[in-house]
């Protein structure tokens, strides 16, 4: 595999959780040989990286973010060397792997967090945040709304509370402790070391704690994540360090830093606004969020997307907004969860293969590197009977066969229940069958995923938003190093008139992008162009 | 229970799209916007001192209500030269936003477009009606640009029994001064109330709300080219959409506070536009309020609160001057329309002391009726007829001043209700008048 410092930048990344991409050894779980077993597939539809969510040593009481062991491999996935042998054949394959990493919790099955309690004389006991009341940090939200009342909890054994952002067992570490930066940056160098790619860090806006504060985004946080890259490069010339931070962009922007924090960083507020300006059929949504972010540094990047493990998160959107949302797209009560919706891609679209073709090419088109979630790319249902985020965790399905052709296993022994219903059930949504249709998502998302890298331009141009008097159709034009490509979106359900100010462009001509068919040149006259509905045509605009 | 009209089919939009005469950038404008939920259009000609205050309270008012909802503002312009449309298109509530609990989810549109055809309201009013049918909107409202006191309340109370409550046809309620809207109180309302069996008490609004059924119901009338178009749009909508059966509300919208002209500042081209209007529609309308009889009071929105109204200032004694001094020349006109009997009367009052001086409701109605039913058997010219009928309006006017100056806003509603009660206890009287033949007795 070619080193290349910004590999993140022109990557299509697919994320996708161990335990439900194949199970090779019939026990009813993915583990990583399984994973390795399907890297041809990944291959095939083209990504360039992917995501695992966390393989650690886990109680799983949160899916496996609460880590017991930040150096070994979770006896159900495998082994070191069972992790080995995938990360090679990944990177044979010229796919790099990018990896979870908790930095601000752990389990509390952890050892370091088991003798922190053991004592208040441990030399761990500093590695977590204590206290012997539960008023410090008032300020500071609750996130899990929905099973949290507080972020203290009660420590029986050594009698004082301890601090916690997300689930009781999950105990925040104390990054005021040097140690604690210290041994973080050793997990991180283990893996690194071994050829781990990338990191993606979970809840950095958490790191520190102070009082008078919302406990985020703090200084002294940024402070954190500076030693961690400052020790990256030192050491490292390609890895990468992504951000989960769901805040405003302005406040991300600074998980930028001078690129000397994150490399990458996930643009929260975009995701919903791609869903509602679809369902609203209304540019405004998208455009004032791209106005609302901020410049970064050249060498960092947006990551962005439609779906993932986790709820559709409606923390950054205005209340007005997140009504919306839940009355458009979370009509079953069920399918809310803490600050969002539990739900996939399909579903949410109602299944409507225009308008989830509309969201990857929107995805694929505006600035940033796209992250496709696992079985999205064949329009997989989900579950919103199953507890907290199971339901988006389900199964991947390979064909229509026993288990959906995911494991061999008695199917009730599977890690949890297939999608089985008439219209997203594994007979129906599957990658053999996608496969042998050039006309099924599947290969249309091959086609969208090998046009976007086709070309820089996506992934490093500039951006120059249009304004159409039709406001159903967002237009913009992104251009890098001469190179210039003109995106035309229909938002709407039906057929669209807009009529463009191209005289920017004045003599190029515009080359549609999946068929290769020229279109009129470009004069000093409005660019009228018509699309069906949810239409959207990618032009490379050519001086002929 | 009147008989609900169908709904408007494809066929008829497009037939309604054809024949309206809108301009190429008007329809560009259109097209960007697509289909609406809620249309708000301010008809303007020369309203640049006031336009800006209503557009900011529409914007605000559409914010605040209907933030999730596809809105446009349309403004259909009579060809100003003061300004106006510019004023409309730049007219901004930036400085209210930190104000503001609500965003709206969309782009907002606002539309200035010139319309084809002579200056006024009746082609300002198709221009809307067509941009309601093309943009397919639920639900429209319209609003004077004169007015000083629109608030943003007014675009919720207007809007939303059209939008969210079914109702067709929304009339402004507005807290008038107790002198203010004479003509409406004394002699358009009870008439429209007797007559068509409803009890509005605003049937010329110039503020109002509409379903976007009932705007596509105006539109398809074979009546755009008639006068009654010309002159009374107002009230040959009302009365529309009681012939029709349309659903009817009333808003309580607060005070209306407007620069008015002066009391009898041209009265009669008032009174020969409106009362001529009116007079037409029930010429039109017959059949379905000749057979009519009693009234329904209408489902009324909105908190109804008092607040203190500068009074006007009415000089009695200027109108009955001049009510005295016109009434003698117009004897020869008003022997072609009273009856003999409510000429005595009428004469009587003339030498009645300004203090002791009543036009009481029993005549001031049959009057009223008598003039209705030799309008309608074309007597005299009819712009001769209403033209006669000026001085005895102000004769009325004066009496109604002069019998309650001091009348407290309780007692005055009173009298509107026993004047309204008495024009429906001469119904009978009217329908006597109305189906005798022409040069019948008098």
């Amino acid at each position: 595999m070619q080193s290349s410092p910004l590999w993140y930048k022109d990557a299509v990344i697919y994320e996708l959780h161990v335990r439900a991409f194949y199970d090779s050894d019939g026990d009813g779980a993915g583990e990583f040989k399984g994973l390795t077993n399907k890297l041809d597939y990944l291959k095939d539809l083209g990504v360039s990286a992917v995501w695992l969510l966390p393989f650690y040593p886990s109680p799983w009481r949160d899916d496996g973010y609460d880590i017991s062991d930040y150096t070994g491999i979770h006896p159900a996935y495998g082994t070191l060397d069972d992790f080995k042998a995938f990360l090679e054949e990944a990177h044979r394959r010229d796919i790099r792997v990018i990896t979870e990493l908790v930095l601000n919790h752990t389990s509390d099955q952890h050892p370091w967090f088991q003798q922190a309690r053991s004592s208040r004389d441990n030399p761990k006991r500093d590695w977590y945040v204590w206290s012997e009341t539960p008023d410090r940090y008032k300020d500071a939200r609750i996130i899990f709304t929905d099973t949290e009342q507080s972020n203290w909890a009660w420590d029986m054994s050594s009698k004082s509370y301890y601090w916690h952002r997300f689930f009781s067992h999950q105990p925040d570490l104390n990054y005021d402790n040097p140690a604690v930066r210290e041994e973080m940056w050793n997990v991180m160098k283990f893996w690194l070391d071994m050829g781990v790619d990338g990191l993606r860090l979970d809840a950095v806006p958490y790191l520190v704690e102070r009082d008078k504060t919302s406990c985020e985004n703090l200084p002294e946080t940024h402070a954190v994540l500076k030693f961690l890259r400052h020790r990256l490069d030192e050491n490292f010339s390609d890895k990468m360090f992504l951000a989960e931070a769901n805040q405003w962009p302005q406040d991300v922007r600074a998980y930028f830093g001078n690129d000397d924090e994150c490399h990458m960083a996930f643009h929260f507020p975009l995701m919903p606004r791609m869903f509602m300006a679809i369902k609203l059929e209304d540019r405004k949504p998208l455009v004032d969020v791209l106005q609302r972010t901020p410049a970064i540094p050249a060498a960092c990047q947006w990551g962005t997307f439609l779906r993932n493990h986790d709820e559709l998160t409606l923390e950054m959107v205005t209340m007005d907004e997140r009504d919306y949302m839940y009355d458009e797209f979370a009509k079953d009560a069920r399918a809310k969860l803490n600050i969002g919706i539990r739900r996939r891609l399909a579903p949410l679209m109602e299944n409507d293969r225009r308008r989830i073709e509309l969201l990857n090419g929107l995805l694929m088109s505006l600035p940033g590197t796209p992250i496709i979630y696992y079985g999205d790319e064949i329009g997989m249902g989900d579950n919103i009977y199953l507890g907290d985020r199971n339901g988006v965790r389900t199964p991947m399905q390979w064909n229509g066969g026993w288990n959906a052709g995911f494991s061999d296993a008695d199917p009730e022994r599977l890690y949890a229940a297939l999608i089985s219903n008439p219209l997203y059930g594994y007979q129906v949504v599957n990658v053999e069958s996608q496969r042998r249709s050039e006309h099924s998502l599947l290969s249309w998302m091959k086609q969208l995923i090998r046009v976007r890298k086709s070309t820089r331009v996506f992934s490093r141009g500039t951006m120059d938003m249009l304004q159409p008097l039709n406001h159903r159709v967002l237009a913009f034009v992104r251009e890098f190093e001469g190179a210039k490509i003109l995106v035309v979106s229909n938002l709407s359900s039906q057929a669209q008139a807009a009529e463009l100010d191209l005289r920017r462009w004045k003599g190029t001509v515009p080359i549609e992008m999946f068929g290769g068919n020229p279109f009129p040149r470009i004069g000093d006259l409005p660019y009228l162009l018509t699309l069906g509905p949810y239409q959207f045509y990618w032009f490379r605009l050519r001086q002929l | 229970m009147r008989e609900r009209r169908r709904e408007t089919t494809p066929l008829g939009d497009l037939k309604l799209a054809e024949t309206a005469q809108l301009s190429d950038d008007f329809i560009r404008q259109l097209s960007a916007v697509g289909e609406v939920d809620v249309l708000v259009g301010i008809p303007t000609f020369n309203n640049k001192d006031t336009i800006e205050r209503v557009v900011r309270a529409v914007q605000i008012g559409l914010t605040k209500y209907f933030h999730r909802e596809r809105c446009v503002l349309i403004n259909p312009d009579g060809g100003s030269t003061d300004g106006t449309p510019e004023i409309f298109k730049n007219a901004s509530v930036s400085d209210f936003e930190i104000m503001l609990t609500s965003n709206p989810l969309r782009t907002f549109h606002r539309v200035s477009a010139p319309y084809h055809g002579i200056p006024g309201k009746e082609t300002a009013l198709r221009t809307l009606f067509v941009a309601a049918d093309l943009l397919r909107a639920k639900a429209c409202a319209i609003l004077s640009p004169a007015s000083l006191s629109v608030t943003p309340e007014w675009i919720e109370s207007l809007v939303r029994p059209a939008y969210r409550e079914s109702f067709d046809f929304v009339a402004p309620l507005y807290q008038r001064q107790k002198f203010d809207g004479l003509l409406l109180k004394g002699l358009l309302a009870p008439v429209v109330r007797a007559a068509y069996g409803v009890r509005i008490r605003e049937p010329i609004a110039s503020d109002l709300g509409l379903s976007g059924k009932l705007a596509r119901h105006f539109l398809e009338q074979n009546i755009w080219d008639q006068d009654v178009t010309t002159f009374g749009l107002e009230i040959w909508m009302t009365t529309t959409a009681i012939v029709h059966g349309f659903k009817i509300s009333e808003s309580f919208l607060g005070p209306r506070i407007q620069p008015a002209p002066q009391f009898g500042q041209d009265l009669p081209g008032t009174i020969r536009q409106v009362v001529g209007a009116l007079f037409k529609c029930l010429e039109m309308q017959e059949s379905y309020w000749l057979p009519r009889t009693g009234s329904e009071s209408l489902p009324t929105f909105g908190f109804q609160y008092d607040v203190a109204l500068e009074p006007l200032k009415l000089s009695t004694k200027t109108i009955l001057d001049n009510f005295r001094s016109n009434i003698g020349q117009l004897v020869p006109v008003l022997e072609s329309i009273l009856t003999p009997a409510t000429l005595v009367e009428i004469r009587k009052m003339i030498d009645l002391p300004d203090k002791q001086f009543r036009c009481p409701d029993e005549l001031w109605v049959k009057t009223i009726y008598e003039f209705a039913a030799a309008y309608h058997h074309s007597a005299i010219n009819r712009d001769h007829l209403l033209q006669a009928l000026t001085p005895l309006y102000r004769a009325r006017v004066s009496s109604f001043i002069l019998q309650n100056t001091k009348a407290p806003a309780a007692k005055l509603d009173q009298r509107v209700e026993d004047l309204g009660q008495e024009f429906e206890r001469q119904k009978p009287y009217l329908i006597d008048r109305w189906s005798a033949k022409a040069g019948g007795e008098r």
